[in-house]
């Protein structure tokens, strides 16, 4: 499978009269966007903002981020499933809007966390203080459940960056990659002599603000499953996570999954990249056993030397990820597991919930628990109404100087266990 | 700004006082000088630090007179003022690094002084103080002067100027069980893929989070027939004869003790006692039967739960030994038992 | 005899479950505990034989950042400690421990989220439990 995706590099957004897309400078109107927004029935209002990389801006509580992708040749659509058909996506070509992001928030628990700072120490952990952002907030309905408003604030920002995507179907890009698969056998020929690997990628899947969907399958439901690395790319895997801000993956990680993007820059020189695989977290401790037999049994089919685990949330998962490394060592392939940390503020307790002599090559994306004081900044996109109420915060965390005294788990993606992020600990 | 004031401690030998035989060399301190390794610090630190003084004290009466050293030591350094206090680097020696960690901890405790010192790994040392002070990792011998002063200077001068200490992986001292954020140079996946190509190759890599120490013994089958079974005693806990014969250390022991109990029915306070150092000995003391419980396996004895009590217990200290030392003991006493034919060993600690 | 039982100091539970599930064979025992006390509870319950079923750290609200928790246990009357369960148990206690509790878990307005995050966490569960028969 090959897909070519084609780079548009947004140098601006802004908002004007009519929503165009020239010379890497997005203009969107409001009311267009507001009518894609508003065909979602739960959604009462909807109000718009733009941050830029460097601004004295605050963008919380933040729910989704997402790369706008279009599918303009081959099968299928971006987000297949949910927004386009169920066709297999991943081959062809598609465009993608670089450097910017559409961001939707809206507090859909009370604890809502997430927060995105543009500028300031908080921007050095978030790799969304590096994009344009388009910032969505949406508000729904009185007498909304949770579980609609979250499923109706994904749709908004799935359909609204579709939306913005289609703008460039036109365009020529301004820098193209191509990204190949072989399948099983062409690739046994081609690279005869290299390690055969595979990136295992764990997905969060506990239930209500902790899933994950796959061609618009709940993840919770799926059997461990192989994909070709590049369906990711159009958007096969979303999010529909709300909870943990700094370690769940938004849609816009999926989109450009680092751990995907590294093995491929590897594949053909020293690695063989040879599949995808998709396994889940469930909360059923006979579904763990379950799905990590199934992911180790597919390694073994595909004949794997290594493989990339990554791991999505705390707690729950550690154990499947143990599984997991457990399993796929003993069958005689080397693992190499991505986590982050929960060592508590002074950094001193057990990182991780569960523990295996087998896990020796682990890459950590940093400690969540770690206090971080964020500064006042000059403009508030959302509303800080949540902030004492999320993860690693309490009464004080709103200070005097009207600065944030917080854990860095409230910072959306700062301690990205798919790798997105230079953040480490020892 | 005034330059930074540096007081450094060494042993006996690094001050070319002379080597094992002059260990019970006194403390004393030379003002205005530097000697040994100082000299390399010295020469790193250039024009932004200044060694005033040396101390220097002989490892044997460092630890012979640990109270008596450690109360002059605080003395001397009070004395001068220092921004930092800096004790060795020890290397892989034992008591130097016991009078290092020691004195680092003593003089930031007490004084309030930014400390440093630097150990091999494998060094007692490095377990009584990494969790209190910086320990910077350095080889297993002074082959390994050089490196170690590169890395003990640049962090010595943060520590004295106050700033922030990075993560131990940048600032190259021994990871203090806590966990400690910083960036690396790459992304998480890019680290992750290089990690899993040095794997597939059989290289070296270094794992970013160790899993907690997996050092376990898989149990033995139980004992299926206690009513004959031999059971020795053996302890960490330090219980020895009154008087402590063999003269094994309270710290750091370098040495076990083998002691016959044959007819000993319970440990009386005029009898036993513990050298132990590192826990309050009043009640071992009192009654050493609370660490070596003799009087109870004898009534196990005469109620015919278990055959016999083996006629000898062993026994060393725990606090500050080298796993290594500890392993060496265990597997002579182990194959003693094992030639004696004991059946099962109550292992007791404190 | 085995019997399913959900330990929970989570109110709303029992209602949706007997709504959702009217004929499912599982007990909710709901009591008045902290988050700690129900791992504790499930902890002595794991000593008497039982078997855990649903993983004790469920969700990403994090152990003290939520006050509630149900976990999902198999009694098995007579049977032997089951060591997998009591060292995953053993392994959230001491989890839950390094975390901070929260002033939020206080506040009345955010109750109704906690508890329905909670409950539908364990649903999946009941859910997976259920596709076994």
């Amino acid at each position: 499978m090959k897909l070519e995706l084609g780079k548009i590099f947004i140098k601006d957004i802004r908002f004007a009269e009519k929503t165009a897309l020239q010379d890497g400078v997005l203009s969107v109107s409001k009311d267009d966007l507001r009518e894609v927004a508003l065909s979602e029935e739960k959604i009462k209002t909807v109000s718009f903002d733009i941050a830029k990389p460097g601004e004295s801006v605050r963008i919380t509580p933040v729910k989704d981020v997402i790369e706008p992708r279009v599918k303009v040749e081959g099968r299928g659509g971006v987000f297949p499933g949910v927004i386009s058909g169920v066709d297999t996506v991943g081959s062809g070509k598609t465009y993608c809007l670089k450097g910017m992001a559409v961001v939707t928030a809206g507090p859909i628990v009370g604890f809502q966390e997430g927060v995105i700072d543009m500028s300031g120490p908080g921007a050095d952990y978030t790799p969304f203080s590096k994009t344009l952002n388009l910032v969505v907030l949406c508000e729904p309905k009185e007498g909304t459940e949770a579980h609609d408003y979250e499923r109706a604030v994904r749709m908004v920002g799935l359909k609204i960056a579709t939306h913005l995507a289609e703008l460039s179907k036109e365009l020529s890009p301004d820098e193209s990659q191509t990204y190949e698969t072989l399948d099983l056998l062409e690739g046994m020929k081609a690279y005869p002599d290299l390690p055969r690997v595979a990136y295992v990628q764990m997905l969060q899947s506990q239930g209500l603000l902790h899933d994950t969907y796959v061609y618009g399958v709940d993840a919770k439901k799926i059997l461990p499953t192989i994909l070709y690395p590049t369906e990711d790319m159009d958007g096969a895997i979303l999010s529909g996570n709300c909870v943990s801000a700094c370690d769940k993956n938004p849609t816009y990680v999926h989109e450009n999954n680092p751990v995907i993007e590294e093995l491929f820059k590897q594949h053909g020189k020293t690695i063989n990249f040879v599949a995808h695989v998709i396994t889940n977290e469930n909360v059923y401790l006979a579904d763990k056993e379950r799905s990590s037999n199934q992911t180790a049994k597919l390694c073994k089919m595909l004949h794997l030397d290594g493989v990339v685990v990554s791991e999505e949330g705390f707690g729950n998962p550690d154990t499947d990820l143990i599984m997991n490394c457990k399993k796929i060592e003993a069958e005689g392939i080397k693992t190499v597991l991505i986590t982050d940390e929960y060592a508590g503020r002074d950094g001193k307790s057990q990182s991780l919930a569960d523990a295996d002599k087998a896990a020796d090559a682990l890459v950590t994306a940093g400690n969540a628990n770690q206090v971080v004081v964020l500064p006042k900044l000059d403009k508030l996109i959302g509303t800080l109404d949540y902030i004492t109420k999320i993860a690693g915060a309490n009464a004080d965390t709103l200070r005097e100087d009207g600065s944030l005294e917080v854990e860095l788990q409230v910072i959306t993606g700062a301690t990205s266990e798919v790798g997105f992020n230079k953040l480490s600990a020892r | 700004m005034a330059k930074i004031k540096v007081v450094h401690y060494i042993n006996q030998f690094f001050a070319q006082v002379g080597g094992e035989e002059q260990a019970d060399y006194p403390i004393e301190i030379r003002k205005g000088e530097h000697l040994g390794p100082g000299l390399a610090f010295q020469q790193a630190f250039g024009d932004e630090a200044e060694i005033v003084a040396t101390i220097i004290c002989g490892d044997g009466f460092f630890s012979e007179h640990i109270d008596d050293a450690k109360a002059k030591l605080l003395e001397m350094v009070k004395g001068e003022k220092p921004d930092i206090f800096i004790a060795g680097p020890a290397f892989n020696a034992g008591r130097y690094g016991f009078a290092c960690a020691t004195a680092a901890m003593a003089v930031q405790e007490e004084l309030h002084i930014p400390v440093l010192t630097g150990m091999y790994i494998e060094n007692p040392g490095v377990e009584m103080a990494k969790d209190k002070v910086y320990i910077v990792s350095t080889k297993n011998s002074a082959a390994g002067m050089r490196d170690a002063v590169k890395k003990m200077a640049p962090l010595a001068l943060k520590l004295a100027k106050g700033e922030k200490i990075g993560a131990s992986v940048e600032e190259g001292y021994i990871p203090q069980g806590q966990r400690v954020n910083f960036f690396e140079k790459e992304r998480g996946a890019e680290r992750a893929v290089k990690m899993l190509l040095a794997k597939l190759n059989g290289k070296p890599f270094t794992t970013e989070y160790p899993m907690p120490s997996f050092d376990r013994v898989e149990p033995n089958p139980a004992v299926k027939d206690m009513a004959h079974a031999t059971v020795a005693l053996v302890t960490s806990g330090g219980i020895v004869p009154k008087g402590n014969p063999d003269h094994i250390e309270s710290s750091n022991a370098s040495k076990y003790g083998e002691y016959d109990i044959t007819g000993v029915n319970d440990l009386t306070a005029d009898t036993y006692e513990t050298a132990h150092g590192g826990y309050d000995p009043s009640y071992a003391n009192q009654d050493a039967d609370r660490v070596l419980p003799v009087d109870v396996l004898r009534d196990l004895e005469k109620e015919h739960v278990i055959g016999k009590l083996y006629n000898k217990f062993y026994t060393t200290v725990g606090n500050g030994t080298a796993v290594a030392s500890a392993k060496a003991f265990a597997e002579e006493i182990g194959k003693k038992l094992k030639e004696d034919h004991v059946d099962a060993v109550i292992l007791t600690s404190t | 005899m085995n019997s399913f039982q959900i330990i929970t100091n989570n109110p709303s539970l029992e209602g949706e479950l007997s709504h959702r599930y009217p004929e499912a064979p599982i007990d909710v025992s709901f009591r008045k505990l902290s988050f700690r006390s129900v791992l504790t509870a499930v902890r002595d319950e794991i000593h008497g034989g039982a078997k855990l079923l649903s993983h004790p750290l469920s969700g990403s609200v994090k152990p003290l950042e939520t006050p509630y928790k149900s976990v999902l246990i198999e009694r098995r009357d007579g049977a032997d400690l089951d060591l997998d369960s009591l060292s995953l148990i053993e392994n959230a206690i001491q989890a839950c421990d390094k975390f901070i509790e929260q002033d939020r878990i206080h506040i009345p307005e955010l109750q109704k989220d906690f508890q329905l995050v909670d409950r539908s966490l364990i649903l999946t569960a009941v859910d997976s439990l259920l596709s076994d028969f």
